[in-house]
């Protein structure tokens, strides 16, 4: 009986796979043309796949366009090919911020960011599996450097949870970068896009956290509003920064170099958010 | 790795666990190789029983890799008149039984075959055959495993895994430390094939598998081809020492494992699977327990083959004929 089972699933699975590759061809059509390194079987090593990522994309896109109806400046400084990494700051209790800019990237430069979780990500059911299928990799130097020799493009923000915690009154005020995106740039001489991301921090004003002994979480935050609201974002790329510039791989085990590299890119964030928050008419508009 | 020296091919090879399905192959392969002198297959189990092709290169001997002497004897008559010059070492404990006998033959035989080997006149090179299951599978470390990847020290890890991590740990203690002697430790992937000892085998030969709701870690399986094709390899890469992780072509979600082993995979929440497979465990016999299995069901876990590509010139050539164990 549960062979037949087992067959009955196979097919269901197998006709879930079409019906998804029919509804959502247009998004999935656009992910395939952005090439991926296939480990087999249609995943990469770190669970990337097409079809789920597709999902994703078609879910985001309606946010991105409709909800929150981002707007972009400066996609020309992203890089179309070889190692990279986007830095941007964080905030708005949940990681919309992410989602847009990934959205964004995959809309407008055709390449896949490989967005950086923190460590606990990787742990939270379902949410895991989503992710790594959307091409998020848990927030470990191995993984991180493993994508950047093979050439991917990393979306990393430097300021993690403290970023994403912050209180409203304090929104737009970077926190302090933690400095592993500027060891990587340097070691692997890649170029760092900063970007600013104006409007994530007025999406879900959060009133309080609850810490939680039994979870991975850190914690638990309790927005304002059970939904984020329509903010417009407002999203900008600068121009590259090549902090490898006259240094050498090795410079990268310099704490006082790397250090002054994570600073010089917290305060091109922060100059492109400032930037953002001058241009822009309202929090809706 | 230490760079080669200049390097014969070898006269003789000793294979322990040359009845595992694994060691058979490699014999035969060896076999292959006319130039080879000598092969001595070494087993627990009758001649008949072994799987191994006729040819008069080829010895076959019974030996208890737990008692001392017949380990001694084997080394320092036959294999040093036949002037044997590579030992392959796979005769790890299959299944998942604990005690002290176990042990013995896990890591004991293993100190003894390093000591020995270490003053043996003719053996200049010992390959070990290691597994992936060494590796801490958790939050917050790597996916690609990387040899210098954190072990499984935890304190609660069951003897199938503190055994093969003691015994690793063994043999790379004594890498480069041995005059003479060559070491050359392989961390090969999961052999996704009966009577490997496969974990995820005896998993995946239940009907229904049961797997931690919400989780759907990527996982990395070995082909018997591809095991033996990377042994083979470490024989013949005289002047070469070192850790070697090696992968398998077949790098999928534990999901899709499942559904291509046709077996009705069902999710449940992950307290529950300890205990009910456990309970498997005890009252059917059966070799998989979900203790020894935890992290790579939560957290992708998948080798990373460069070293072993740069170092041996080894690449996974063969995927699994799915379903597997056919």
């Amino acid at each position: 009986m549960s062979v037949g089972l087992a067959m009955l699933q196979s097919l269901l699975g197998r006709a879930r796979r079409r019906v998804a590759s029919a509804l959502w061809a247009e998004p999935l059509e656009h992910l395939r043309s952005i090439p991926f390194r296939d480990a087999g079987h249609g995943y990469d090593v770190f669970g990337y796949e097409p079809l789920h990522a597709a999902l994703s994309l078609s879910l985001l896109e309606r946010l991105h366009r409709y909800w929150f109806r981002v707007q972009s400046h400066g996609t020309e400084h992203v890089p179309r090919q070889g190692p990279a990494l986007l830095v941007g700051n964080h905030a708005g209790t949940l990681p919309f911020d992410a989602m847009m800019v990934w959205t964004d990237v995959i809309l407008q430069c055709r390449r896949l960011p490989r967005a950086v979780a923190d460590y606990f990500v990787p742990s939270l059911p379902y949410v895991s599996t989503m992710y790594a299928r959307s091409g998020v990799v848990g927030g470990s130097a191995g993984n991180v450097r493993a994508l950047l020799e093979a050439g991917e493009l990393l979306l990393i923000f430097p300021e993690g949870v403290p970023g994403i915690v912050k209180p409203f009154r304090e929104r737009y005020r970077l926190r302090e970068f933690r400095v592993g995106h500027a060891e990587l740039a340097i070691r692997h001489q890649a170029p760092v896009v900063p970007v600013g991301i104006v409007g994530a921090e007025e999406q879900m004003p959060q009133v309080a956290r609850l810490p939680v002994r039994m979870s991975s979480l850190p914690y638990v935050p309790i927005p304002l509003t059970p939904l984020p609201l329509p903010v417009r974002y407002h999203i900008h790329y600068g121009e590259p920064l090549c902090l490898h510039e006259g240094l050498r791989p090795e410079d990268a085990d310099d704490p006082e170099v790397v250090h002054r590299a994570s600073e010089r890119v917290r305060h091109a964030v922060q100059a492109l958010v400032d930037k953002g928050l001058r241009l822009r008419k309202g929090v809706f508009r | 790795m230490n760079e080669r020296p200049e390097w014969r091919s070898p006269r003789g090879v000793l294979v322990l666990g040359a009845s595992t399905p694994v060691g058979a192959r490699l014999c035969r392969r060896l076999l292959e190789d006319r130039a080879l002198r000598a092969v001595m297959a070494v087993g627990l189990e009758p001649l008949e029983r072994a799987g191994l092709p006729e040819d008069p290169r080829l010895s076959y001997h019974r030996v208890d890799l737990t008692r001392a002497r017949p380990v001694h004897d084997l080394l320092f008559g036959t294999a040093r008149d036949l002037g044997v010059d590579v030992m392959v070492h796979l005769a790890l404990h299959r299944a998942n039984d604990f005690g002290d006998r176990v042990h013995v033959q896990n890591v004991e035989s293993l100190r003894w075959l390093l000591s020995l080997s270490e003053r043996h006149p003719t053996l200049r090179r010992l390959v070990f055959r290691s597994h992936a299951e060494v590796y801490r599978v958790e939050r917050g470390l790597p996916s690609l495993i990387t040899e210098d990847h954190p072990v499984d020290l935890s304190a609660d890890a069951p003897q199938w895994v503190r055994d093969r991590v003691e015994a690793d740990l063994l043999a790379c203690s004594r890498m480069g430390m041995m005059s003479g002697l060559e070491l050359t430790v392989l961390r090969c992937a999961e052999v996704l094939a009966p009577n490997e000892g496969s974990q995820l085998h005896d998993y995946l030969s239940a009907p229904v598998c049961l797997r931690s709701a919400g989780f759907d870690p990527m996982l990395n399986v070995l082909t018997r081809e591809d095991a033996t094709e990377a042994l083979r390899l470490a024989v013949y890469a005289g002047g070469l020492q070192g850790l070697f992780n090696i992968p398998g072509a077949d790098t999928l979600p534990l999901s899709t494992c499942i559904r291509l082993s046709g077996r009705l995979e069902v999710p449940v929440p992950g307290p529950l699977l300890a205990p009910i497979y456990e309970a498997r465990r005890w009252l059917q016999g059966t070799q998989f327990s979900y203790r020894i299995n935890r992290g790579r069901f939560h957290f992708a876990a998948v080798l990373d083959g460069t070293q072993a590509r740069q170092g041996l010139g080894y690449e996974p050539q063969h995927r699994v004929d799915w379903p597997p164990g056919r």
